[in-house]
């Protein structure tokens, strides 16, 4: 009931304060479209800025992933490991098999080039 | 209450002023600069005022019409030195450098008090694409790419890509002519993939440059050569303000333009070159590139050919400065940082020349070929060299080409000083 009230209060406090905030502006107008273009310096662009956009540090998150991966399954496996013995050993040495190939993949592409 | 007094504050406050520089030179920089209460911003978005300074071509205008009409409201424009736009009604306008700051200050606590109403907009307050409503988005196409939102289209004209062959849609778009970190006038249209270049094509070069007087005046007659260098190593400094300014190191910038101003054959570059080497610009990876080969250097003459290895200077032709035992200055690389190194040679050299020469009140002796700042002047000032920018810039990352472009300068020189004190 407490935790109610107080998001009650928190909310009207918000509100209150958003409406004081808005008020002295309601007369103002909305920026022309003339003001709302991208600024160039007076240039002007040909087409939206809506695009395909290759971030650089991408692959290196990708890897970052690939590493974060392992050390997840690492932990729980290292639990298991004692109980389960040489099968354990066998499975982890396949999962890391597989995202080896991965990270050797993400290596020949020059991910490790930092530009 | 609390709006009158936010109006107050905000009165009290520093200027916020965009420049749009049309032709004049650079003493006015430092005044606006260095004022306490002015301070210049890069994006009309953050100015309350919009300061003019000087004639701009007819040519410019539409373009200073999308500038003006991009400061929020309210915001007034201020001209000096220049006629307003004909649009516009009771502009405000300065003919007196003295009188500048004063104006713009006034001007600006004028209208955030609301004793002045904003100016008018120049451009129709319509959609320059209007809305039409097509496709699942409404961006005129089926699927997420494709048609034209906003009247505009997407960006989707692929180009080859010239970095790792990731063909990415290419964004093309006109900068300038009034972009801060381009020389005034320079435009641009540029097609980008990501932050790649992939294309630059110059469709108008940078407006003219007006020398010290002190330079126009040396090919007239002779000057003494302390006054000719210092105004070369005062040249040379502000040149570096713009590349520091850039480059976000505003402290040194400020220090660069202050060293300027107050520039006598007493003074030292000492302090200004530990600042910049304790900054690391020089170990930025974008000083690496920019790399001139000899014709574009002999193209550009000065400092930019100096610093690609060219021992050319017609200062060795002048039997003053023989006397002084001048030698050129060079460099090897032609890089960003062989530029901007050469530039810190060349004060040196400057104040150097100058302290030997003010004794005995050393004069030029050759008034028919001028060495300027910007490069040899004989037959003719130096040229327009911003078309050297469309063979420059294509495969480069943004930051690189603007690094690039404030170490290069390609301004033409002005044949006459035009008005004192501009």
């Amino acid at each position: 009931m407490e935790l109610l009230t107080l998001v009650i209060i928190l909310a009207l406090t918000l509100s209150a304060g958003l409406f004081i905030q808005a008020w002295p502006l309601r007369h103002q107008p909305q920026p022309s479209y003339s003001q709302r273009i991208p600024f160039l310096g007076g240039g002007t662009p040909d087409t939206h800025a809506w695009n395909r956009y290759h971030i650089r540090y991408y692959p290196m998150t990708l890897l970052l992933i690939a590493f974060e991966m392992e050390m997840m399954f690492m932990y729980p496996w290292a639990v298991v490991f004692v109980e389960k013995g040489m099968m354990a050993v066998m499975e982890m040495g396949m999962f890391l098999a597989i995202l080896s190939v991965g990270i050797v993949y993400a290596w020949r592409e020059g991910v490790f080039r930092w530009q | 209450m609390a709006v009158s007094w936010l109006r107050q504050l905000a009165a009290r406050s520093c200027v916020p002023v965009y420049p749009v520089w049309g032709e004049h030179d650079e003493a006015l920089l430092a005044t606006l600069v260095l004022s306490t209460q002015i301070e210049l911003v890069d994006s009309p978005r953050h100015a309350s005022v919009l300061l003019v300074v000087g004639e701009i071509p007819a040519t410019l205008r539409d373009g200073l019409k999308h500038v003006h009409d991009q400061l929020p409201s309210p915001f007034a424009v201020v001209w000096f030195r220049g006629a307003p736009l004909i649009a516009l009604n009771a502009p405000i306008h300065v003919d007196e450098a003295d009188r500048l700051v004063d104006t713009l200050i006034r001007t600006h606590r004028e209208l955030m008090l609301g004793q002045r109403d904003s100016a008018s907009r120049l451009l129709p307050d319509e959609p320059p694409n209007p809305w039409e409503g097509l496709g699942d988005d409404g961006h005129g196409g089926e699927g997420m790419m494709g048609g034209t939102p906003y009247g505009r289209p997407m960006a989707m004209n692929m180009q080859d890509d010239l970095r790792d062959g990731l063909t990415l849609d290419s964004l093309t778009f006109r900068l300038g002519p009034f972009y801060p970190a381009l020389p005034s006038g320079l435009c641009a249209e540029i097609t980008l993939q990501g932050d790649v270049i992939q294309s630059w094509e110059t469709r108008h070069g940078a407006l003219p440059q007006r020398l010290a007087p002190v330079f126009y005046a040396a090919r007239e007659r002779p000057v003494p050569i302390a006054e000719l260098e210092l105004a070369r190593a005062r040249y040379h400094l502000v040149q570096l303000y713009r590349g520091l300014h850039l480059a976000g190191l505003e402290r040194i910038a400020r220090h660069a333009l202050s060293l300027a101003r107050q520039l006598s054959t007493a003074s030292r570059l000492d302090g200004l070159r530990r600042q910049l080497v304790r900054s690391g610009i020089f170990h930025l990876a974008a000083m690496d590139g920019g790399q001139l080969d000899t014709e574009m250097a002999a193209r550009l003459g000065g400092p930019a050919a100096r610093a690609a290895g060219l021992d050319a200077d017609l200062r060795m032709d002048d039997a003053s400065y023989q006397r002084l035992g001048f030698r050129p200055q060079c460099r090897t690389d032609g890089t960003v940082r062989a530029r901007w190194e050469q530039r810190l040679a060349e004060i040196d050299q400057s104040l150097q020349l100058a302290r030997q020469a003010e004794p005995d009140g050393l004069h030029t002796a050759n008034t028919e070929a001028v060495e300027t700042p910007r490069g040899p002047w004989s037959a003719k000032p130096p040229q327009d060299a911003s078309a050297l920018l469309d063979q420059l810039l294509p495969g480069l990352e943004w930051d690189e080409a603007m690094t690039l472009i404030a170490s290069l300068d390609s301004r033409e020189v002005a044949e006459t000083s035009g008005r004192a004190n501009i």
